[in-house]
């Protein structure tokens, strides 16, 4: 690909035309340090910390004016609570109601639209699923991305969907070179430890346990409960990989990457069970693709939720609804819920309630219902920040021209996604998501400290950034909205996954109140949440 | 005007002496030396962007030398403050003919009437050029003898015309490049302007002004000489053979147009497109062996080949009622409509009623679309990037075989099958595994050497009879019959299918035509 600085002849013939006014305001311009940034624009957008912390407060909000009655009350929008209305709608239940505090549903999978793209704030590509996952594909049929099956019985997605190529890249060394692991300049000794790590991988990946079930699975609690692996799970990823003797510094930071990448954490704070599940879990298959073949859009998972939110949104869903209360009342559960716009309280009785919503919140909202406090201190969350930035020109080194992924060696984020990859129109304008996990504080300092910051501290780090891959970028910058996670995703830490908080926060409370989040399965994707909305929800109708 | 102010008396005579007066008459040579030069820029330009150069430069030495007798004889009128008019119009030579060369390059393309824009700006040189020759004589009648005026004034016209005429080829040209001279010139017209400001105390009453006005030109026309790179990339000329007459950065590409004096070629990013004196067997092959067999064609659908030339072809088939030309750069395709000379290749196709000019991405828009089609023409750019990759890609020619009507035809243009033989049967296989028919074949273009292309059809069976237009230069049956045959080092070979989530076409097309790369 091409990128030339072009100049617009046109425009220069009408300040030659326009007098000598321009020329002299020109020079004067020119005699002024400008600030390269000026021109950006964009803000800090969503992050809905307020409404959120309202329910902190719970006695100052107003006391309920009203009661209402429903079969099931499900607390939370994001994927998993969707789920959990598809799979109970589906199977009849019709009295069902979903609150979502949020002006939208969604959670991670939320998305946003400019005239240049539709582009993710958070989720945004599933790997081809496992076929084992049956309820998975049956919902990818429903939506339109696998169009049938093959003869063998594989599925065959939607070749629209298919992660176009070229898919990923690595700037490293002064090269954009194919593919995120590192090759480019990197030493024969330091090749072989690729290689060795590899094999370990594709090893689990292949490894089923005493019990017959596989080492590493997606879902989560499908993986196998035999000691050999779990035993991975009690030491962190940076000890593990000290142990087995990798010292390679490209392959440290590859791995890193992954952690980042997938759990907003570092070698140090990640389980080394973690840490090889990602590499070891995926084991999808289809007709036109492999396990390693990814589908995705421009508006990431939003797609996705789209489709779920389609399936379930006829009735019985409000949004802006913060549930700030729940206690027992007898048969029922009775849900103190504020309408923020309406500034009014309601009380919902509900036969079930299934709380769709992260184990620090639910830890404010259950009360004397909740777990022991030390049980929610092991859920660690990492805070990220998300920017789409608009460009409308993207110099660059040598090497592979723009991929889907492009991935930057050496920098504190995960790099970035070309929203407008998989439409098919050409053009130079584009959106480009730009991930930034904060992995190198304490998760608590790192939220607290990015929330102080402005839209010019989170710019200024994102256009070194880019500079440093795009020498002369930011003149092309035209737009940059940023999204700051406080509690982006779960980060599963050294004994989290196979530890007994996970699983005791996941029991449901006197066979009225059941759970279901990505929390709770120790991993935040979307196979996940899927799975744990209908976990949920079956353990609340049988 | 004139009578704001008082008229020179008649015994008025010029102040300052021999040396003023020297100044008036040398003033006369550098007026006339940039008159011409005006004229030859304008005659150049028009030669190199109109073509014909006999019929450019007559005309315009003409309407120069008519515009002169107008202003001569409009010189009567003007009364006054006689120096004032002279310094003024001096200045307004300067700032229409300095301009004149960028504005030219720059309306070029987007004005269908150039020739107008081209005939006012020599029209208007020529009438204040005309309007300073009688203006000068009368400033100076008390000053000299009626002989001696005479013999001086003219004298140093025709030399003035003399240097013009020899420094503009050998000099000026080669050197400055027709933007710079153009600036250059003005900015001497200017300059002596400033002089006689200065010299002159009759000039006192408006120097400041007229000094505000020649300082902002002189500035603007230096800016001018410092980016006329930008202006007409004169870097290009060391890329291209020829000499380039037009270039220009669109949102999509960069369109360059060369020309000598057998040919005009058009690039596209570097690569060309087609060659003025070949593009007519690349077209014929195109179109042609497909119309043979569609009487019935109503609806046609060409994508890309924004030039219009392969619309051209298909207007010489009557039953033709629409022609729906999807091309991404309205760049290309305004230029090819509107830009005289261009439109004559075309045959001003990209004008006739039956063709409709969309300007948007093919791949989106023909997923949009629901008409069916007798006949769809694929001339995209060659697969050299992952964004033209797609387009050849099976989701797009499922798109295509959706929408081509069951009897119809498709052509696709499949670059080389001698240098790009893998690429070609790529998409030969690709446009197989949608389920289409497919008919290879191929042709010699001089400029572009052997070239393939790719016919489908769905249930039909192709056939190669049927009439063909009258006046082709090279399709007859006899040629298409020829087409169909693939010698051993052209012959097929097996490839994968080229998919947007492989791209496997780019990575083919990259390492055939590597060996080719400068």
């Amino acid at each position: 690909m091409h990128t030339k600085t072009t100049y617009d002849r046109r425009l220069f013939l009408k300040g030659l035309l326009g007098g000598p006014a321009v020329l002299l305001l020109g020079t004067q311009a020119a005699c002024k340090p400008a600030d390269a940034l000026a021109h950006i624009t964009g803000s800090i957008v969503g992050a809905n910390f307020k409404t959120g912390h309202l329910a902190r407060n719970a006695d100052a909000l107003p006391k309920p004016s009203k009661t209402i009655a429903t079969d099931v009350l499900i607390v939370g929008g994001g994927i998993s609570g969707l789920s959990a209305k598809r799979w109970l709608e589906k199977e009849g239940h019709r009295n069902v109601l979903l609150l979502e505090m949020d002006d939208h549903v969604g959670g991670n999978s939320h998305y946003g639209k400019n005239e240049v793209s539709a582009y993710p704030w958070g989720a945004h590509y599933l790997p081809v699923p496992d076929v084992r996952n049956k309820e998975l594909l049956d919902f990818l049929r429903q939506a339109g991305v696998i169009t049938g099956y093959s003869e063998t019985g594989l599925p065959v997605y939607n070749e629209y969907y298919l992660c176009h190529d070229p898919e990923e890249r690595l700037f490293i060394n002064g090269l954009w070179q194919e593919g995120i692991v590192p090759e480019a300049g990197v030493p024969e000794q330091e090749k072989e430890q690729f290689r060795r790590f590899s094999k370990v991988v594709n090893d689990y990946k292949a490894a089923i346990g005493t019990d017959g079930k596989d080492a590493f699975a997606i879902p989560v609690d499908h993986s196998s409960a035999d000691a050999a692996y779990r035993e991975l799970d009690k030491i962190s990823f940076k000890d593990y990989l000290a142990r087995e003797g990798y010292t390679s510094p490209y392959l440290l930071w590859y791995l890193e990457y992954g952690c980042k990448d997938d759990y907003g954490a570092n070698l140090a704070t990640t389980s080394a069970w973690a840490g090889l599940h990602y590499f070891a879990a995926r084991k999808g298959t289809a007709a036109n693709g492999n396990s390693s073949t990814v589908i995705t859009w421009p508006n990431g998972n939003g797609f996705l939720m789209d489709h779920l939110k389609k399936q379930v949104e006829g009735s019985g869903m409000l949004t802006n609804q913060l549930v700030f209360k729940i206690a027992m009342a007898g048969n029922s559960t009775e849900v103190t819920v504020y309408d923020v716009p309406r500034k009014e309280s309601y009380t919902v009785t509900a036969g079930k309630v299934i709380m769709c919503t992260p184990q620090f919140v639910n830890q404010h909202l259950l009360g004397s219902l909740a777990a022991p406090a030390a049980l929610y201190k092991d859920f660690r969350y990492s805070p990220w920040v998300i920017a789409n930035i608009t460009i409308n020109n993207l110099p660059q080194h040598r090497g592979l021209p723009l991929c889907w992924d492009n991935v930057i060696y050496g920098t504190k984020s995960v790099g970035y996604v070309d929203a407008n990859h998989q439409d098919l129109k050409m053009d130079t304008r584009r959106v480009l998501t730009f991930y930034l996990p904060l992995a190198f504080d304490e998760p608590d300092m790192a939220r607290k400290s990015a929330r102080d910051k402005d839209h010019r501290y989170w710019l200024e780090l994102i256009a070194a950034e880019l500079e440093y891959a795009h020498p002369g970028i930011t003149p092309f910058i035209e737009h940059a909205d940023v999204w700051i996670w406080g509690h982006g995703m779960i980060a599963p830490g050294p004994g989290f996954i196979w530890g007994e908080s996970r699983r005791k926060a996941g029991e449901s409370i006197d066979n009225k109140i059941f759970f279901a989040h990505t929390d709770l399965s120790g991993i935040s994707i979307f196979e996940e949440a899927f799975n744990q909305g209908i976990k949920a929800a079956r353990q609340a109708m049988t | 005007m004139a009578n704001v102010e008082q008229s020179q008396p008649e015994s008025y005579k010029i102040t300052g002496g021999k040396m003023s007066q020297f100044l008036l008459i040398l003033s006369i040579f550098v007026i006339a030396t940039c008159g011409l030069i005006y004229e030859l820029i304008a005659g150049t330009l028009a030669s190199y962007l109109l073509g014909d150069s006999i019929t450019q430069f007559s005309t315009i030495i003409g309407i120069y030398l008519f515009a002169m007798g107008i202003g001569s004889w409009f010189s009567k009128y003007l009364d006054g403050n006689l120096l004032k008019w002279f310094i003024k119009i001096e200045i307004l030579v300067g700032i229409v003919g300095g301009c004149s060369a960028p504005v030219l390059f720059a309306v070029f393309e987007q004005v269908a009437s150039f020739r107008l824009i081209l005939y006012a700006f020599v029209g208007l040189t020529g009438v204040l050029v005309g309007l300073e020759i009688p203006l000068l004589m009368r400033l100076l009648r008390n000053n000299y003898e009626f002989k001696d005026l005479v013999s001086n004034v003219f004298t140093f016209d025709y030399i003035g015309g003399l240097l013009a005429s020899l420094i503009f080829p050998l000099l000026l040209v080669p050197y400055l490049g027709l933007i710079r001279t153009s600036l250059f010139f003005g900015l001497l017209n200017i300059a002596v302007a400033l002089l006689l400001l200065y010299r002159f105390k009759e000039a006192r009453s408006f120097r400041r002004s007229y000094t505000a006005i020649i300082v902002g030109t002189i500035l603007v026309f230096i800016a001018g000489l410092i980016y006329a790179e930008k202006i007409m990339t004169y870097s290009e000329g060391a890329t291209f053979q020829d000499k380039v007459i037009y270039s220009k950065s669109t949102t999509y590409q960069r369109i360059v147009i060369t020309k000598n004096n057998r040919e005009l070629r058009l690039f596209l990013n570097g690569n060309l497109q087609f060659s003025s004196a070949d593009e007519y067997r690349y077209h014929e092959a195109l179109i042609h062996p497909a119309m043979q067999n569609l009487p019935q064609a109503r609806n046609v659908l060409v994508l890309g080949g924004g030039d219009g030339l392969a619309v051209r072809e298909l207007l010489k088939y009557p039953q033709i009622q629409t022609i729906k030309l999807v091309d991404l750069d309205p760049g290309m395709t305004s230029l090819f409509q509107k830009n005289e000379m261009l439109a004559q290749l075309n045959n001003h196709s990209l004008q006739s009623p039956k063709v409709k000019v969309i300007n948007t991405d093919a791949f989106s828009w023909i997923r949009n679309d629901t008409t069916k089609y007798q006949l769809v023409i694929i001339d995209f750019p060659d697969p050299a990037n992952y964004s033209v990759g797609k387009l050849y890609s099976n989701a797009f020619y499922k798109e295509i075989y959706r929408i081509l009507d069951e009897n119809g035809i498709a052509v696709v243009q499949s670059t080389s099958p001698y240098i790009g033989r893998r690429s070609f049967w790529c998409i030969d296989h690709t446009l197989a595994s949608v389920g289409f028919k497919t008919l290879p074949y191929h042709t010699y273009v001089p400029s572009f050497g052997e070239w393939g292309y790719v016919m489908v059809t769905k249930n039909f069976s192709w056939k190669n009879e049927g009439t063909l237009p009258a006046g082709l230069r090279y399709v007859t049956n006899a040629t298409i019959k020829e087409m169909m045959f693939f010698p051993p080092d052209m012959a097929e070979e097996p490839t994968e299918i080229n998919k947007l989530n492989n791209q496997v076409l780019v990575h083919y097309f990259e390492s055939d035509w590597g060996p080719y790369a400068h």
